[in-house]
């Protein structure tokens, strides 16, 4: 298995004020290629923080982080822009679809920033997978929130990254679509081989996963 | 309990809660501020300015009319009249003097030069109130003699004379003996044509100007011995008067041209403050709603926390108070500093002696009237703080306020009040009224405009990713789009208006001149000169008799000269120049009537008259309609029979009135000359004229016309910088919206990026946004100005139009880098905002 992601003494210092607070310790993480990862532990463990990092989203303080063989840690946000765009796909919590934008833009977005002039007919496929080719020309404010997070799972599909990071995609979900959620990312991870870095305090849902890794007090350990 | 926070109890007002609110909110606080100042600058200054103005020329009203009752008339008095005057004298109950004054040309001695100038003839003792200022700073009295004349720098300079030259007027030579500075009864000269002449009564026979039918205001002005009698001897005069005819007035209620001049502009100026004010009322709505937009979740928390409606509403008011307070005060200050400089933009329109100072009743009527303004459009977003509930903390979207009936009677009652306040400030009912409807339809169509644009607009399949998303954040709630077309649609479409008005004057009477349009009028031609004189202009010279007269009622009803004296166009009370043919002028065409004149069985024209449509609309006169005119004395009584219209610019000459020939031409008549002369003929020709016919004056209508030109100028540019108030009122909105509208922004912009957007395509959707909202602003501006100028032109000063779509190009092109401007430089720091930082804030 190839490494897709890898992360060397990562670290993440919050001004707070006056105060410093250290969220991330030396994090050091290699994820391969087709893995199904999980980051547990509880709230305000660092779990997203560690995620923005990967992603690209934020910049550590120390460290280094190497996605599919480029090292990104350095990187401007313009120079960001096409690995956020291709290498990467992102799952909030809180969803964050563009409200003025319906379901069906929303997906087609990031393709068309890509110039996919198959933005549309992708974003429908991927629509009718998750079973919301009728919610296509609905806005974000009149969509249930599991509904929400499905769309945000498409759009983060779109342009077939070659990871995809999901940050506690449950955590404003009940039960019920929170399985339907997992089983979705299951199904991504098994038929597409996709990679996928989750972030959950949810033993359950961190049961499915390829390998597990437990954040605690910014240091990270290896739980299965 | 929070320590600083009471609920219940004594004390009603939380002054820390306050000032963390003030400063919480210090941007939006700004642009509030700078509405409230925005709306109250031009106010203030013209309303400060106009008491100046008032207190300049109408202050010292004695010096102004130079005497305390003044007898006007076209005409020398009327013997009854003649002895009242005599009698009031010769009792010693008063002091006359009287003056003559028209216009005539003046013509270097060796006839080198000549020169239409405003020849002034006083008797001793002039003036009985004011002076006359002479550059050697002799007494006027002990200059103005026979033989010796003082005169305007104008006729110095134009003549290339000096004092001590001599100059002809009339049949009579003048030596210049000094040079008049200032004049209390003029103390304005708005033209260069017609340099000011004060010649000794001594003189009039010997210049032989004064003729029948001369065009000469005969002026009595008398100093009363007994100030308390000026009312009760000027009734006694006004009982001795023939009515239409002579007017009698005190210096306290007589009119002045200057006075109405600025009365004129000065009301215009007001409708344009009244404008600004409107607009920035919308600014001060906007911006507010943005504040409390931003505050609603905080609010619902602190409702949560046992806070009552009240708690919210009086910290609020409070809030509102403290910042319309810094409002008003900027902008009293700002609009003395605006006072300022409008000497420097009125420079030549304004009295010599005029002082500026700043009465604290001026200041506090422009104050009064923008707090009602700013309370009225606060009450909206404040009636939002009622109905704010707790349970808003569980909702994403905005609370819907509950209009009662006491939030509509509101509304009603503030709007009722405010529009009786704007109309008292402005003081004409009528027109306060049609100004304020005009401005609240235009507001309603602007803004109905935009509503369709956008749902067009929306319904557009965007291909592009950044297009569709830039008309997306125009829809966003929250965004001000519609307030922020509408309040800079208007502006920009009054500065069009006056723009393409005043261009499509120059056009036709400058500029495209046309090309056998007469360059010289020549008035007063007697009866028996016509021979002679058609000889010495040579051509084919038409000559239209003119009778004076007034009009005294229609069908039976008096014309109201009161009324009609303060319409600020053309009015039905003063003296009309009557004609009398049998034909219609090339020109003009029937709109009314079969024939210009009906016939009796006997083949003769009965007693009737033929109108010119613009006479007939001021008077709503139509055919069958009886007009009775008093003509020199002699009451006629006519039907209307015809109405014409015009079917060129009134550069040509024509006539309001037409009467058949058999019942006019025995009337006392002069005749009126239209010529077509080149223009370097013109000094020559009248030269010859008046060396022939001292009696004739002449007007060169083509310089007249270029020196109208250069005031017109003046006067848009004094318009221009109070419109550009309002501009002022819209970029204000623009960037209020974009604050308001901060958190959305910024949250889109970092969606975009985490989808791998970059820089340059967030900086594009900003860039359509902006350019989109600029594109509408123009395009509405130009569709109102098109239609308002159009309507103008045709309808009020009947002139052709020309669209002038190459400024409108330049108007779009202006707007939309304001707007884009404005608006990208307000998001650059969104732009800037890194997506990791926001979301965790946001987290």
């Amino acid at each position: 298995m190839e490494t897709l992601l890898e992360t060397r003494d990562l670290s993440k210092l919050y001004s707070i004020g006056e105060r410093k607070v250290k969220v991330l310790q030396s994090v050091s993480l290699i994820v391969g290629e087709g893995e199904f990862v999980v980051i547990s532990g509880s709230s305000g463990s660092g779990k997203t923080t560690l995620l923005s990092l990967l992603s690209g989203l934020d910049r550590p303080s120390s460290g280094r982080i190497i996605l599919d063989g480029q090292d990104i840690t350095d990187l401007t946000e313009d120079q960001l822009a096409p690995v956020r765009n291709q290498l990467t796909g992102f799952v909030f919590q809180a969803f964050h679809l563009i409200p003025s934008l319906n379901s069906l833009e929303n997906i087609m977005f990031p393709a068309e920033l890509l110039g996919d002039r198959l933005a549309k007919e992708k974003a429908e496929q991927l629509l009718k997978k998750v079973g919301l080719s009728q919610r296509s020309n609905s806005f974000p404010e009149q969509l249930s929130g599991g509904e929400k997070q499905r769309v945000a799972i498409c759009r983060a599909l779109v342009n077939e990254p070659k990871i995809i990071f999901a940050d506690e995609p449950t955590g404003n979900l009940d039960s019920e679509n929170s399985e339907g959620i997992i089983e979705l990312l299951r199904s991504i991870h098994q038929d597409q081989n996709a990679t996928i870095v989750m972030a959950t305090h949810n033993k359950a849902i961190a049961e499915k996963a390829d390998r597990i890794f437990h954040l605690h007090d910014g240091r990270l350990t290896v739980e299965r | 309990m929070t320590a600083g926070l009471q609920w219940k109890g004594e004390r009603v007002i939380n002054g820390k809660f306050l000032l963390r609110e003030l400063l919480y909110s210090k941007k939006q606080a700004v642009i509030y501020i700078l509405c409230v100042a925005l709306s109250l600058v031009s106010l203030v200054a013209v309303n400060s300015f106009r008491s100046d103005i008032d207190r300049s020329i109408s202050g010292d009203a004695r010096a102004l009319h130079g005497g305390d009752i003044i007898l006007h008339s076209h005409y020398e008095l009327s013997p009854g009249l003649q002895r009242a005057v005599v009698s009031l004298t010769e009792e010693n109950r008063a002091t006359a003097v009287r003056a003559w004054e028209f216009y005539s040309v003046a013509r270097k001695s060796d006839e080198s030069g000549s020169l239409l100038c405003n020849i002034k003839v006083v008797e001793n003792g002039y003036p009985l109130y004011g002076r006359v200022d002479l550059a050697s700073g002799r007494e006027f009295s002990d200059v103005v003699d026979a033989g010796k004349i003082v005169v305007g720098q104008g006729v110095l300079d134009r003549l290339d004379m000096a004092v001590g030259d001599q100059l002809l007027i009339g049949s009579a030579l003048f030596e210049i003996v000094d040079v008049i500075l200032y004049e209390s009864a003029k103390p304005v000269r708005f033209f260069n044509i017609g340099p000011p002449v004060l010649v000794s009564y001594k003189d009039l026979p010997v210049m032989d100007l004064v003729r029948q039918g001369s065009r000469v205001e005969y002026e009595t002005l008398l100093k009363m011995d007994d100030a308390n009698s000026v009312d009760s001897v000027a009734a006694w005069l006004r009982g001795r008067s023939l009515d239409g005819q002579e007017r009698v007035e005190t210096f306290r209620d007589a009119g002045s041209g200057i006075k109405r001049f600025f009365d004129n502009l000065l009301f215009f100026l007001s409708l344009i403050s009244v404008c600004t004010l409107l607009l920035a009322g919308i600014g001060i709505e906007s911006s507010l709603s943005a504040i409390l937009r931003l505050k609603e979740k905080n609010f619902a928390i602190i409702r949560s926390f046992g806070a009552t409606r009240a708690y919210l509403l009086h910290h609020y008011l409070l809030f509102v108070l403290i910042l319309s307070a810094v409002g008003c005060a900027l902008g009293v200050v700002s609009g003395l500093l605006v006072k300022g400089y409008l000497s420097v933009l009125f420079s030549g329109f304004l009295p010599q002696d005029i002082v500026f100072r700043s009465s604290v009743a001026d200041l506090l009527e422009g104050v009064v009237v923008g707090l009602m303004v700013v309370l009225f459009f606060t009450f909206l977003p404040l009636w939002r703080i009622n109905n704010i509930k707790p349970v808003v903390i569980f909702r994403r979207e905005s609370s819907r306020e509950e209009k009662t009936t006491t939030y509509y009677l509101c509304i009603v009652f503030g709007f009722s009040a405010l529009c009786a306040l704007l109309i008292r400030y402005l003081g004409e009912v009528s027109t306060g009224f049609y100004f304020l409807g005009g401005i609240l339809l235009l507001l309603l169509i602007v803004n109905l405009m935009t509503r369709l644009a956008l749902f067009s607009l929306s319904k557009i399949q965007w291909r592009r990713p950044g297009s569709r998303l830039a008309l997306r954040s125009l829809l966003r709630p929250g965004n001000v789009t519609q307030s922020i077309v509408v309040t800079l649609s208007i502006p920009i479409a009054l500065l069009l208006i006056i723009y393409l008005v005043e261009n499509n004057l120059r056009g036709t009477y400058i500029d495209s001149f046309p090309a056998d349009a007469p360059t010289l009028f020549c008035l007063d031609i007697q009866k028996n000169q016509q021979k002679a004189f058609r000889e010495l202009a040579g051509g084919k010279i038409t000559l239209h008799p003119v009778i004076r007269a007034r009009l005294i009622s229609i069908n039976g009803k008096a014309v109201n000269r009161g009324r009609e004296m303060k319409k600020r166009r053309d009015n039905l009370a003063r003296e009309f120049n009557l004609t009398y043919r049998e034909a219609l002028l090339e020109d003009e065409i029937l709109v009314a009537g079969k024939t210009l004149f009906r016939k009796d069985e006997k083949g003769e024209p009965v007693l009737q008259v033929s109108l010119l449509d613009t006479v007939a609309e001021m008077g709503n006169m139509t055919i069958g309609d009886i007009l009775q005119f008093n003509i020199q004395g002699v009451k006629m009584e006519v039907e209307v029979t015809s109405i014409r219209s015009r079917t060129r610019s009134m550069l040509y000459p024509f006539f309001y009135f037409i009467f058949p020939e058999k019942y006019l031409k025995g009337a006392p008549q002069t005749y009126f000359a239209a010529l077509h002369v080149e223009s370097e003929e013109i000094p020559f020709l009248e030269n010859r004229i008046v060396q022939s016919f001292p009696n004739i004056s002449t007007v060169n209508i083509a310089e007249t016309a270029k020196e109208m030109g250069r005031m017109m100028q003046k006067l848009s540019k004094i318009v221009n910088f109070f419109a550009a108030f309002s501009i002022l009122a819209g970029g204000l909105i623009i960037v209020s919206s974009i604050l308001a509208t901060r958190f959305e922004r910024i949250k889109e912009t970092v969606y975009y990026k985490i989808l791998g957007a970059d820089s340059r395509f967030v900086l594009r959707i900003f860039f359509l946004e902006n350019l989109l909202l600029g594109l509408l602003s123009s395009v509405f501006s130009i569709a109102v100005a098109q239609a308002a100028a159009w309507s103008l032109c045709h309808f009020f000063l009947g002139i052709s139009y020309a669209p002038g779509w190459g400024a409108c190009l330049w108007l779009i092109g202006l707007t939309i880098i304001f707007v884009v401007t404005l608006g990208l430089l307000g998001s650059i720091p969104i732009i800037r905002k890194k997506p990791g930082q926001f979301l965790r804030q946001l987290n």
